[in-house]
């Protein structure tokens, strides 16, 4: 536990301590405490005796004690500069600039930019700006390490890195979500901005420590889409602060992404797939009508609940697995994939997956590089800048490019199956949409027919980003 | 430990039930983990995901049985202290899957049939590259491709469990573990195992309040409450993983009592799980875990296990009562020479918390206690005696050494000294 704030009044010494996540102020009495600080977030533990906030509170706190107490001498230590090595700073473009001034009034609060229109060089020129201890936190570590590689690259410093399984701290680290909401309570005294990468992934109950439990008074939230399903957006107001500017993708379309075209192509089972594909539709109907004469209303969650107790409803949930696993990985994709890659052969390709097996799979078949979590920094690097030097002509991913993975721009992309959310269809669309010439992008959509991916695909095409785009089919 | 997913628990009213494999229901599961075992034993050389297999297939006829239950058996049987996996440090796989589609990259797309436009058939192709890699067939270098997957890791060892029984029992207490991740406070009552338990309790780095719950002739209960710093400011599930890891020390105390209250989802309603050491669970005793970075433990770390000068030191501290009054000093030191001394060291805190340790410390004060004091609060210390001692940041061990010589005394027979 550390010191973070003091000074000295006529009764003493006011303290205000870092301990574990939270901030404890030492040198008040609990009747003092209420004369003077009438602000919510304190609270008394009587556990050790002393008055306890979340350490997100830090910033108000010291300016709530310096009015409230009279003449104080001393005051907060001032945060250590931070040097960067070598300045590579591009100049902004004017929406950018925009971000970067809206941001700069508060200095907290959160930039909604599409993917690929450059938020991180917004967070770089704010990190420069600022020059403080500057802790930055990405969703997965592919992120992580991105980060990383773009302050070497922009600022030259080397970053430390805390996350997969690596605790390098430096005045400017980076890290993920996971290890920032475990080990905030250790460091969070140390930085004064916090840049979140994707912070529509903050919200959470346990998650959000990584913000309450830090003191940093200036605070950075990125992302395309702060809207949650569960509706917890509006706990940033709080853990970051307002939304300061906003970017939305249809303006973007056009000017600083590419036009894109997105071409839906159903593809048939085979018929051993299909037959059965047919077998588990079967089992499931039956079984289902089975138990609805017994219990009407029925449902697949009731399925679940009963599994524990019936060999059966295992086997039709293994059923329903089966199903999906057909679906995902149905042999004609594959060559459907293969006329596409003949199609644009020379073109810069990129494939997405609804799993990693499906991944694994369409990389052992073409023997293309999949790019998927366990991938490591040098393995991943070699894909990527492969990619980009033309070494490989089309790469195979599952989730991990779907935010923010800066990818050398592609003009084409193919999504294989996936889920329905409209956050991943705006962030899939974000990784081919990089404005090069004039030149449209495609993005094809190979979809099992008649199925619940149908289904998925119908629903994606709800989301904004779909909206005016031409749909052809093969 | 299990994660949270695999967690199983049954609700009675608000009370929750972690699941539990009992001999009388569960008799056959003696038998299922034995096949378990079994099947990780003679499996040296499968992947993860081929004995995972395996041991779904164990189950394939029981009727009770979540499958969540089967995710957690495989779970248990991986973990690190029983079963060792094939690792990729050196990174291999990746280096050939390298290499694999750099060979490939000028041959593509490797299409199904050749054609004129598209001379590169998928099979040729993939032969070719494994001759070129000096491989039998591409069948061999496939097997490796994705070797550092998590679920083509080979097994390498398996300790595994002393008996089927003792992998049940894992389980049960691994389904406690499991339900104490939603846990945000927890109560024991303790008896005679108490030091032991505070003890670990403050290894896992829990905050504790400690009264005296009830005096009895020679056993008296304490009652210790455990939660971590944030909890006075909300419900926080925050510290279950630290609940969870402490569950094992306490199971392998006798003589007490836990009630957990619990946050299931975002439902606010007062769940709570009560166990006790009459429930039959078992654990061998956890090793002490790692040190943290307070003052205490940086002195604990220092000090070591070996005597300095003829002082040993020991964590599990003595009981001092006085009335209601319950103080658990933080270290304990013993001379060869029978002479005794406890320490106490005081961090920063308000002047009410230096008050009320003030008095608690004059009740005590016929003890030979040792008052380590920060120099921040020392104004704010007003307890007027030799035992007292001044540290800047760290305690200094040659410092601690002089006031033991000054302030021990022979240990008086009867006394709580945890030896």
């Amino acid at each position: 536990m550390y010191m973070v704030w003091c000074m000295n009044d006529a009764a003493g010494k006011l303290v205000i301590r870092f301990d574990r996540g939270t901030l404890v102020l030492e040198g008040m009495t609990r009747d003092a405490a209420a004369a003077t600080l009438a602000g919510g977030y304190w609270t008394w533990d009587a556990r050790a005796g002393v008055l306890r906030c979340d350490a997100l509170h830090y910033d108000d706190a010291v300016r709530a004690l310096h009015d409230a107490v009279p003449s104080p001498a001393g005051a907060a230590a001032p945060w250590p500069e931070v040097i960067w090595p070598r300045v590579q700073l591009p100049p902004l473009r004017e929406d950018q600039a925009a971000a970067l001034d809206a941001w700069m009034r508060t200095r907290r609060g959160v930039v909604v930019m599409p993917t690929g229109t450059g938020k991180t060089e917004v967070a770089l020129r704010i990190m420069h700006a600022l020059s403080v201890p500057t802790l930055v936190v990405a969703p997965v570590r592919d992120l992580m390490y991105q980060w990383h590689q773009r302050i070497a690259d922009r600022l030259g410093y080397d970053a430390g890195i805390i996350g997969d399984n690596i605790f390098n701290k430096r005045p400017v680290s980076v890290t993920t979500y996971d290890s920032a909401c475990i080990h905030m309570q250790e460091f969070g005294g140390e930085f004064a901005l916090l840049v979140f990468d994707e912070c529509h992934h903050l919200p959470g109950p346990v998650r959000a420590d990584a913000a309450r439990m830090s003191i940093a008074p200036w605070r950075l939230g990125l992302t395309a889409t702060p809207e949650r399903s569960d509706g917890r957006e509006t706990v940033l107001d709080e853990l970051i602060g307002p939304v300061v500017h906003r970017y939305t993708l249809a303006a973007a379309r056009g000017r600083v992404l590419a036009e894109y075209d997105v071409v839906r192509i159903p593809v048939y089972l085979a018929p051993g797939e299909q037959a059965q594909y047919n077998e588990c539709s079967f089992l499931i109907r039956h079984h289902m009508a089975e138990r609805r004469k017994a219990a009407p209303g029925f449902t697949a969650i009731d399925l679940h609940k009963e599994s524990g107790a019936s060999p059966e409803s295992r086997k039709v949930i293994q059923a329903l697995r089966i199903k999906q696993s057909i679906e995902d990985r149905a042999r004609e994709k594959l060559r459907v994939l293969e006329d596409l890659f003949r199609l644009h052969h020379g073109t810069r390709t990129l494939v997405f997956t609804g799993t990693n097996v499906m991944a694994r799979e369409v990389s052992v078949r073409f023997l293309v590089p999949c790019l998927l979590h366990h991938c490591r920094k040098k393995e991943r690097k070699d894909i990527l800048d492969g990619l980009r030097q033309g070494v490989y002509p089309a790469i195979v991913a599952n989730q991990v490019l779907d935010e923010g993975v800066d990818i050398p721009e592609a003009k084409v992309a193919v999504v294989l199956g996936g889920l329905a959310s409209v956050k991943q269809a705006k962030q899939r669309l974000g990784r081919i949409l990089r404005k090069t010439g004039a030149e449209r992008a495609i993005l094809y959509e190979v979809v099992c027919a008649e199925t619940r991916e149908a289904m998925r695909s119908r629903q994606r095409r709800r989301s904004d980003a779909y909206e005016g785009t031409r749909h052809i089919r093969l | 430990m299990l994660t949270k997913e695999l967690a199983i628990f049954d609700f009675n009213g608000l009370r929750i039930v972690p699941d539990r494999l009992v001999r009388k229901r569960h008799a056959r599961y003696l038998e299922y983990a034995a096949g378990m075992c079994d099947a990780y034993g003679t499996g040296i050389g499968m992947t993860r995901r081929e004995l995972h297999l395996a041991v779904h297939r164990i189950f394939d006829a029981e009727a009770d049985c979540p499958p969540a239950r089967i995710d957690a058996f495989c779970k248990l049987l991986d973990e690190e202290r029983v079963a060792r996996y094939q690792t990729d440090r050196a990174g291999k796989a990746a280096a050939l899957r390298q290499k694999v589609c750099r060979l490939a990259a000028p041959c593509h797309p490797l299409v199904d049939e050749r054609t004129v436009l598209f001379e590169h058939a998928e099979k040729e192709t993939k032969e070719e590259i494994a001759r070129q890699l000096g491989r039998a067939s591409w069948e061999e270098v496939e097997r490796e491709l994705f070797a550092d997957v998590f679920e083509f890791n080979r097994l390498l060892s398996f300790e595994g469990y002393d008996s089927p029984e003792a992998l049940l029992a894992r389980y049960n207490v691994a389904q406690v573990q499991a339900a104490l991740f939603n846990a945000t406070r927890l109560t024991v009552h303790a008896g005679t195992d108490f030091r032991r338990i505070v003890t670990h309790a403050k290894l896992a780095r829990l905050l504790h309040t400690i009264t005296l719950a009830q005096r009895g002739g020679r056993r008296n209960v304490y009652t210790i409450v455990l939660d971590g710093p944030a909890s006075v400011l909300r419900e926080t599930r925050r510290y279950g993983a630290s609940m969870a890891k402490f569950l094992p020390a306490l199971v392998s105390c006798t003589d007490w009592r836990m009630r957990a209250e619990l946050m299931i989802g975002r439902i606010r309603r007062p769940f709570f799980l009560e166990i006790s050491s009459a429930d039959g669970l078992h654990s061998p005793m956890p090793p002490q875990e790692e040190f943290d970075t307070s003052v205490e433990e940086h002195f604990a770390r220092k000090w070591g296990g070996r005597r300095r000068k003829g002082w040993l030191m020991r964590r599990e501290g003595g009981i001092l009562e006085h009335g209601q009054t319950v103080m658990v000093p933080d270290f304990v030191f013993h001379h060869k020479d029978g002479r005794m001394a406890w320490l106490e060291i005081v961090g920063f805190w308000t002047p009410e918390y230096l008050q009320a340790k003030v008095e608690k410390l004059k009740l005590f004060n016929e003890e030979p206690i040792i008052v380590a004091v920060a120099e921040g609060v020392a104004r704010g210390f007003h307890y007027a005696s030799d035992n007292v001692m001044f540290y800047k940041k760290a305690l200094r061990l040659d410092a601690v050494q002089d006031a033991l010589e000054r302030v021990a005394r022979k240990s008086v027979a009867g006394h709580a000294t945890g030896s």
